[in-house]
């Protein structure tokens, strides 16, 4: 028998004032998995992780649907079993590590805060594991740094410091939202390279929330790409970049500018914008910007379906439509 | 080669470092440290960096946002430094800026129509009439409907609300528009929609753009020509064909090696 994925997450369903903001959004990670989950703003992919590790605002609750954490259910949980989860075995990055970090704490003590919560370890090896920590991350002079405030390090830095802070519990999953940005491009590379390793040595399952192909197709192992609410394809990261099984994923990578594409020519755009989430259209959300969009369409909703290859799905009425109506 | 309608000479803006009760400065930052290049009417010329590298302070440089430390800005051969104020007003509906974030440039309590057509108030331009015509004919030119006209900033999405910033730019008929990162908050779908709003734009009304940006595969393909930043100095520059097909400086090359590519390998 093989053990249960890291993550399960069962027809999630997440709502705002009765309208749903995530709308039946199923996917697993396994681990040592890096799974991107990957749309523009308002698609509903911070709110479901959000809903995962239940830090949903206020306004927002889970409805529907269920959520394992290696084979038991969490979103069950009373509360106080639930807190002890977060920061343990469920680590999580931020977008702004600078606002993550406490900016009234040197950052070593805020590493060394974050052991100590583990309860398993002698204080007086907290603070050589930390500083070892901190050399794994790529800091230099980690004595020197241990003592400073957020204020004093680079945005890069502070991502460090918090891969840091989450990787030493050595978390089962790790969600990072947008983890790298607000950072430079060869920051950037920095921060994907050490997720990467630190995936490697802990065998963590990682939850990768982007809005970046480009940091997909170099980050992940699988993608779940979301519309309005919904997951619309998933697949290996081959499987989705090579031949897409929606018409969402098919215009959105020929629409990106290409270091090896044509120049200064009119890019393949996808018409209108994204609906708001008071006017959702009904059965297929991509029904007003799709070309390929029927009655059926407009009346009802795809479902996520297997697309050709194991493991790849699409939720379209018309994905054997895609190769010839939709060729470049 | 016509004469370039802007051309920065050696520009130098350093900002002083003030510390203790007197406030004299102790050190200079140098944003921008010897930067030169031409831009020529209907052409892009992309300033690309990285945070830091002091490509918007050197667009603001060009609009006259910030005063040079030493070095020109020469707009039609004519020194901003030693224009009249007469020169100075005139130059400013010659030049004009878009920023990153359409919602913050635009006024929450003003309709569209009235952000549109404030520049052409400012400047006293035409009549009340022919304005509300003008502001007409430039929404049309930006791809939105007559509808938008009595709505408010809040009422659009974001690349919509950019389209709002690029008609009040285009308001005086400007020569040039100083684009700064001007689609990176967009999302992806919509940035490629802006990005082929500006070439198509620029077809039509034979702009100059000087796109300031962090993204290399947008500069790579909008641009005619790009300067590199680094820490304030130009580290490389050129047309952008053969900037892209041989990169000379490590720091460029560092830079392109970094870029996330949304593809297989």
């Amino acid at each position: 028998m093989t053990a249960p994925p890291v993550l399960a997450v069962q027809d999630l369903r997440i709502e705002i004032a009765g309208q749903p903001v995530v709308d039946g959004v199923t996917f697993d990670i396994a681990a040592g998995e890096t799974l991107a989950v990957v749309g523009e703003s308002g698609c509903g992919k911070s709110m479901a992780s959000l809903g995962i590790i239940r830090l949903l605002p206020d306004v927002a609750r889970q409805s529907a649907g269920q959520i394992e954490l290696e084979g038991a259910r969490i979103d069950t949980l009373p509360e106080r079993r639930m807190n002890p989860l977060r920061g343990g075995r469920i680590g999580m990055i931020f977008q702004e590590p600078v606002a993550s970090l406490d900016p009234l704490m040197p950052v070593g003590k805020q590493i060394a805060e974050a052991l100590a919560l583990d309860g398993s370890i002698a204080s007086a090896d907290i603070r050589p594991r930390m500083l070892e920590m901190l050399e794994r991350v790529g800091i230099d002079r980690p004595d020197l740094r241990a003592g400073q405030y957020p204020f004093e390090l680079s945005g890069g830095m502070c991502q460090r410091i918090m891969i840091a802070m989450t990787m030493i519990r050595r978390p089962v999953l790790l969600i990072a939202d947008e983890p790298t940005t607000a950072l430079d491009v060869t920051i950037q590379k920095q921060i994907l390279d050490l997720m990467a390793e630190m995936r490697r040595e802990t065998g963590a399952a990682v939850m990768l929330i982007t809005h970046d192909m480009g940091v997909v197709a170099e980050s992940a192992d699988r993608v779940a790409v979301m519309y309005a609410g919904r997951v619309v394809e998933t697949g290996t990261v081959a499987q989705v970049f090579t031949r897409p099984r929606h018409p969402y994923s098919t215009m959105l990578l020929r629409t990106i500018p290409r270091l090896d594409g044509a120049r200064k020519v009119a890019l393949p755009a996808i018409p209108g914008a994204v609906p708001d989430i008071r006017s959702w259209p009904a059965g297929c959300r991509f029904n007003t910007r799709c070309p390929l969009a029927t009655d059926q369409c407009r009346a009802a909703v795809p479902p996520l379906d297997p697309a050709g290859a194991p493991g790849h799905a699409s939720a379209c009425w018309h994905r054997d439509r895609i190769d010839t109506e939709l060729a470049p | 080669m016509t004469a370039p309608i802007v051309s920065v000479r050696d520009l130098k803006v350093h900002f002083p470092i003030r510390k203790g009760l007197l406030g004299r400065a102790s050190d200079h930052v140098r944003a921008v440290d010897g930067v030169s290049f031409d831009l020529h009417r209907g052409r892009t010329l992309a300033i690309v960096g990285e945070s830091g590298s002091g490509k918007s302070t050197t667009g603001y440089a060009v609009m006259g946002m910030e005063q040079p430390t030493a070095g020109q800005v020469l707009i039609d051969g004519k020194d901003r430094a030693t224009m009249t104020p007469a020169e100075r007003h005139a130059v400013t509906r010659r030049l004009q800026i878009v920023f990153q974030d359409p919602a913050s440039a635009l006024n929450p309590r003003m309709k569209v129509r009235d952000c549109i057509a404030e520049p052409l108030e400012i400047h006293r331009i035409g009549t009340a009439a022919s304005r509300a015509a003008r502001v007409q004919e430039l929404l049309d030119l930006v791809g939105l409907p007559a509808s938008a006209l009595d709505r408010l900033p809040r009422e659009f999405s974001g690349g919509q609300k950019q389209r709002i910033v690029i008609a009040r730019a285009l308001a005086l008929n400007p020569e040039v528009i100083v684009c700064d990162e001007a689609v990176s908050a967009l999302d992806v779908s919509i940035q490629s929609q802006i990005l082929n709003l500006l070439m198509e734009l620029q077809a039509r009304l034979g702009l100059a753009y000087l796109f300031i940006s962090h993204d290399l595969s947008v500069v790579r393909h909008i641009s005619d020509e790009i300067v590199v930043m680094h820490r304030g100095r130009v580290v490389e520059s050129g047309p952008t064909d053969a900037l892209f097909a041989e990169t000379r400086d490590p720091y460029t090359q560092k830079l392109l090696a970094a870029v996330p590519r949304p593809e297989v390998r």
